[in-house]
């Protein structure tokens, strides 16, 4: 366990709905939020939503978890997908906030099993879709 | 585990030139102190001491200490200057607890007993060191649970990020510290004695050269002899120790520097810095100063070590200059050492930290360095909390929302843990 760990718990919804999105592939991305010394999920999107779905499901300024489901092609054109685990803590959210979200994200990654990138961003550029799609490859 | 439902935990973060200490969940550190004390050794003075009212001194073996801005403040004959730090390392246990004892005695006016401790600790502190503190806090202190937290861990956290460069630029030196998923990368650390108190040094020797006499507060009376009109009086004590008069110069150094210093945008040098407009300063005992190419020298010596040897008086510090990197170098070193999959993320996410670092225009000056000096694909970026509070106290904030969240009360080090595994079990606990 990290240092200076939050031990902030995780709902089981969490780790099932992550399991579907892994296994049967339904949903395009998952949000989650802590709330009440958990983590909880937040939002859900359908497999057909897109990458600027998923951003504008963010907020602009509170923290975040998510996960989302990046299929691409490869430059030997093959279709691929790969799982994004993304921490999200905007500059201009409040320093509580990016404390407990911080704190509590080692714990919580390790409950989601399957993941294949992981990216922290504190503004939206940081998580565009030209640095996923580097980071896919 | 500690199960209190009431938890007023106790935050401290003891640097090596003002120890912080507040109440966790509050915005900012309710106490903040100077981390060095007065001694007077007892054999010398002794019948002087018992007549002197005085609530703040604690008697320590065979010297008296003082703690506390006030206490340090009031000057006393044969008083040395003492610190508990070198080189971020504790080394006089004896300083350490009384600057405690004043601290929660004192200033938070707390029972040690009955409040869980969190103390931010440097990122190189040693085994021993850990240990030694969990002894005292459960021993001496009977405090109910302990946390060591990580100063770098609490900053990064602090700014919303499990991983960072963590460049913390404080009173005796600025550490530069890799930090990955809540994990300091302890072999990448790199480290130098350059703080903000050899700029400070820098900036006084570097006035004296030009003739200007900084008088400590205590060594002369301004009287106002008619309204708006004042005459200064200078006083004798000739058993002030030198160690007593350089501290309190260096507190009106100190606050020269805060106030006119900042960090120049290209490499210090003096033909292009000779024709600057100088700036004003009005000294305590009346004389107004005018600063001109010193404003940016010394933030420069941050980026750029070998100046010292350039002022006049710092030939104490030439081992300093010639050794020590600068900030730019010492970030991208630290960054090489760490595994390559991590540097890009390290260099987008550069966090300064520190009482120095609220320099002006430091952040702007190293992302300019970092920028030509990084590798190309590299997306540099420093980010400084915009808020100067939180700036300078992000240890310190970090450790306090910690400390306040429900659910990080299972992870503290019980005092019954203790009893049970011995002090060593801290390593396990707070790795």
């Amino acid at each position: 366990m990290a240092n200076a760990a939050s031990g902030m718990a995780v709902d089981d919804e969490c780790k099932l709905k992550f399991l579907e999105l892994k296994s049967k592939r339904n949903y395009r991305f998952i949000t989650f939020k802590i709330e009440q010394q958990q983590v909880i999920v937040d939002k859900i999107g359908s497999p057909d939503e897109n990458y600027e779905d998923f951003t504008n499901s963010l907020p602009r300024d509170e923290c975040r978890y998510a996960v989302f489901d990046f299929d691409f092609i490869t430059d030997e054109n093959c279709q691929k997908s790969k799982i994004f685990f993304i921490a999200w803590a905007p500059d201009t959210a409040k320093v509580r906030a990016k404390m407990v979200y911080a704190s509590s994200k080692d714990r919580f990654k390790r409950e989601l099993d399957g993941i294949q990138v992981e990216l922290q961003a504190t503004d939206p550029s940081e998580m565009s879709f030209d640095i996923v799609k580097s980071r896919a490859l | 585990m500690y199960g209190g439902d009431e938890v007023s935990a106790i935050v401290v973060d003891l640097g090596s030139h003002t120890c912080k200490a507040g109440y966790a969940g509050e915005d900012a550190p309710k106490a903040v102190f100077p981390s060095v004390i007065g001694s007077i050794d007892q054999m010398e003075v002794d019948e002087n001491d018992n007549s002197e009212k005085n609530s703040e001194p604690k008697s320590k073996g065979k010297r008296k200490l003082y703690v506390g801005s006030s206490a340090m403040g009031y000057r006393r004959d044969h008083m040395e200057v003492l610190s508990s730090i070198k080189d971020g390392i504790v080394t006089d246990w004896d300083i350490v607890e009384s600057i405690w004892d004043h601290a929660f005695r004192e200033c938070l006016l707390v029972d040690p007993k009955e409040h869980p401790m969190l103390l931010a600790e440097p990122s190189s502190n040693t085994q021993q060191q850990r240990e030694k503190a969990a002894e005292l806090m459960f021993e001496k202190y009977q405090a109910p649970a302990l946390f060591l937290a990580k100063n770098a861990v609490l900053t990064s956290f602090a700014s919303g990020r499990a991983t960072s460069l963590v460049v913390d630029s404080g009173g005796g030196s600025t550490i530069v510290a890799p930090v990955h998923d809540g994990y300091v990368l302890q072999k990448a650390v790199s480290a130098s004695p350059i703080g903000g108190e050899l700029l400070t040094d820098c900036l006084m020797k570097s006035l004296e050269s030009k003739g200007v006499k900084i008088r400590p507060r205590y060594s002369f009376k301004r009287k106002e002899v008619r309204p708006g009109e004042f005459q200064t009086v200078d006083l004798d004590f000739p058993n002030t120790t030198e160690s007593y008069r350089l501290y309190c110069q260096r507190v009106i150094a100190s606050d020269i520097k805060e106030c006119v210093c900042r960090a120049p945008d290209t490499p210090y040098d003096d033909t292009s810095y000779s024709n600057i407009p100088m700036t004003a300063y009005e000294l305590p005992d009346g004389q107004t100063i005018e600063i001109g190419s010193d404003r940016f020298k010394t933030p420069d010596v941050l980026f750029n070590p070998s100046l010292i040897k350039t002022i006049p008086g710092m030939e104490g510090s030439v081992d300093i200059a010639s050794s020590a990197r600068g900030l730019p170098q010492m970030v991208i070193e630290s960054i090489n050492k760490c595994d390559v999959d991590i540097r890009r993320e390290l260099f987008s996410s550069i966090l300064l930290a520190g009482g120095t670092a609220s320099m002006q225009q430091l952040k702007e000056r190293l992302e300019k360095d970092l920028l030509e000096e990084s590798p190309q694909a590299a997306r540099v970026k420093v980010l400084a909390s915009g808020n100067s509070t939180e700036r300078r106290f992000s240890v310190w904030i970090g450790g306090s929302i910690l400390a306040s969240l429900g659910s990080f009360q299972q992870m503290w080090f019980s005092k019954s843990e203790y009893e049970e595994h011995g002090s060593s079990y801290i390593q396990r606990k707070c790795p």
